[in-house]
């Protein structure tokens, strides 16, 4: 899922300082997963921003919606009748859901609430971590399962490096070596040859930006 | 009390999200101490009555908040 | 009450704190008429909402007791 977290208070509160009527909405999928902007988060949000507001002598009113998901345009459009009432809209999605709905509703302020930050995993409750870079060239079938490009802080190919330490990473103790991880995964499936095989120049090429896919069948025919 | 709950640890989860909320409320301006989580025993009736008197004192001391009060 | 008294809410659990709130009563305690207690059948069901929605509402302090 991608992994995001809200943004200070105070930021969020900044960004909607002057209004009095905004639309907060949240998003049903990973970052619902993620406790970031799912149904609570927004009823969290307005409540905190009601308070604020109201502990300073002002109103606000804060509406609160939460859509299936924000990257779908059918699910966008559920709120096409409400953005109209309202002087700006709090997005709780991650960075592509805040977009959509900016694209969408290109005449309304659209203000972000969270900070995305990676494609990750539930660790246990309230913990995740990352898994996946997106690089679009899967190396997981050499490595045994583990991605050095994501969890090796430099994303070495050919590693480990000299700052292997124990296990660890030379840059912070807290951090696993990725290659670490690959030996003994690789030597528990008994492929530890797997080590010994050279990966050529990573094709970053691959990882186009700005990322656009269309599925083979869809694809215009000439 | 905590360790002894009815429900094995639900007080405990009550404290992690009572801390968590005293955050949200410092966010929003209204100071965390109106916020407090106490642990006590079916048997502690004089000890109810402290905490309530603790509380209302708390409040008393802070003064009204500037929310509008919307129920009796 | 006038609005000059605070208003306390009171999250209790029904297996501790409720039962110890009756129990004051039984014994005649007085205590407090500014609380106001909200049952909850575990307090591990309080979360945050509950507790803002409790200053929304105009609580000037919120206790959570179980």
């Amino acid at each position: 899922m991608i992994v995001a977290e809200r943004k200070p208070f105070e930021e969020i509160k900044a960004m909607i300082e002057s209004c009095k009527k905004v639309l907060i909405v949240g998003c049903g999928e990973c970052v619902s997963v993620c406790m970031a902007g799912g149904e609570k988060e927004v009823q969290i949000l307005a409540s905190q921003l009601r308070l604020a507001f109201e502990e300073e002598g002002k109103k606000l009113e804060a509406g609160e919606t939460t859509l299936e998901r924000q990257c779908d345009k059918e699910y966008l459009e559920e709120i096409k009748d409400k953005v109209n009432d309202y002087d700006a809209v709090i997005s709780m999605a991650c960075g592509a859901g805040v977009q959509f709905l900016a694209e969408m509703y290109d005449s309304k302020l659209v203000y972000p609430a969270l900070n995305t930050q990676f494609i990750g995993v539930a660790e246990r409750e309230g913990e995740w971590s990352e898994r996946c870079r997106a690089c679009g060239d899967c190396v997981l079938a050499d490595t045994g399962g583990i991605c050095p490009v994501a969890i090796c802080p430099k994303g070495l190919l050919n590693g480990p490096c000299g700052g292997t330490n124990d296990g660890k990473c030379e840059l912070s103790k807290e951090k696993d070596c990725a290659w670490t991880l690959i030996y003994n995964r690789l030597d528990k499936l008994g492929k530890l040859d797997n080590i010994r095989k050279i990966f050529p120049a990573k094709k970053y090429s691959v990882q186009t930006t700005p990322g656009r896919r269309i599925h083979e069948a869809f694809k215009e025919k000439e | 009390m905590e360790g002894e709950c009815h429900f094995l640890e639900g007080n405990k989860r009550a404290k992690m999200w009572v801390d968590y909320t005293k955050g949200l409320l410092e966010e929003s301006g209204i100071a965390p101490d109106r916020l407090k989580m106490f642990n006590l025993s079916s048997s502690m009736a004089p000890r109810f009555k402290e905490v309530v008197e603790e509380m209302t004192e708390v409040a008393k001391k802070l003064g009204p908040t500037k929310i509008e009060k919307k129920a009796a | 009450m006038g609005d000059s008294e605070p208003k306390v809410v009171a999250f209790c659990c029904t297996y501790c704190a409720y039962a110890a709130a009756d129990l004051a009563g039984a014994m005649r305690l007085q205590y407090s008429p500014n609380v106001r207690i909200i049952k909850l059948l575990c307090t591990g069901k309080v979360e945050p909402l509950y507790l803002l929605k409790a200053f929304e509402a105009g609580a000037d302090a919120v206790m959570v007791v179980g």
